[in-house]
């Protein structure tokens, strides 16, 4: 399953325009990987659905550490500082993800609604899809670390 | 000048705080949500609000209409920062009452130019 060229280079637009500007910490994009089977590792994981013309979800991913150091970039505090903070910042990260993605693509095509964003929080979990999608998962390294977008689009544009 | 900054994301306030500090702006009072901010302004006078879209309890869009329906603050700024771009959201906001509009992601350039342009809407 393959997403095309035009909706991933909105997807890596809008999480590069999110770090430089809002997290002030700007991210270098690494090669999207299209395998299934790949899942990107991390602690925390928060999802932001759409529907409209589009339906699917974007989600992002990250360590517990690089989640607090995100979060602590944004609220100008140290990351050894962040604890109660961090699920919010993270989710207000894929919240304006999602959002500015699908701005980009408004567009260039009919509009699709963003929800609310969610934030889980663990270890030794996996996410599982429950019908054929097409999935991109896009690293992306900021200074040591690695940050995963996940992009999910269930059936065709309407 | 002071201001109300309107959002149920804590970081998504401290973020706006952060940015009016730094542009020299010293008096923010904050609400996590549309009725919230409406009783606070019962309370606290401000000189513009700068409120969210997709809030709980009272959304942005009811808490701007609150506002223009009341005698004491129906002249209030009104800039709006929200990830919601899309031109029907930007008429909605308007017609609602919002002054100026901002879409997330911003820079604090941004926020400045459209606060002026708030201010010289109002």
């Amino acid at each position: 399953m393959h997403v095309s060229e035009e909706v991933l280079t909105q997807l890596l637009s809008a999480t590069e325009e999110v770090f430089e500007t809002m997290v002030f910490k700007p991210v270098s994009r690494q090669d999207p990987i299209e395998d299934n089977s790949v899942r990107p590792p991390g602690n925390v994981v928060a999802t932001v659905a759409f529907a409209g013309h589009r339906r699917g979800l974007v989600a992002f991913h990250s360590s517990l550490g690089t989640a607090r150091t995100i979060a602590g970039a944004m609220l100008g505090m140290p990351a050894e500082a962040i604890n109660g903070e961090m699920p919010d910042a993270i989710g207000e990260v894929a919240n304006m993800i999602a959002g500015s993605f699908r701005t980009k693509l408004a567009a260039l095509e009919p509009p699709s609604a963003i929800a609310i964003p969610t934030v889980t929080i663990g270890s030794d979990f996996s996410t599982k899809y429950l019908s054929q999608v097409n999935r991109v998962l896009c690293p992306f390294q900021m200074e040591d670390e690695l940050i995963y977008i996940e992009l999910i689009l269930t059936g065709e544009p309407s | 000048m002071r201001f109300l900054v309107v959002d149920d994301s804590s970081t998504m306030r401290r973020i706006i705080i952060n940015t009016l500090t730094k542009l020299g702006y010293k008096e923010c009072h904050e609400a996590g949500n549309g009725r919230e901010g409406f009783d606070k302004l019962a309370t606290t006078p401000v000189d513009m609000v700068i409120t969210d879209w997709n809030m709980p309890e009272m959304s942005g869009i009811e808490f701007i209409r609150a506002i223009r329906g009341n005698d004491a603050t129906k002249t209030l700024p009104i800039l709006m920062v929200t990830t919601n771009a899309a031109q029907d959201d930007i008429v909605e906001a308007m017609k609602a009452g919002v002054n100026n509009y901002v879409v997330k992601p911003f820079t604090p350039d941004t926020i400045k130019e459209k606060i002026e342009a708030a201010l010289n809407a109002a």
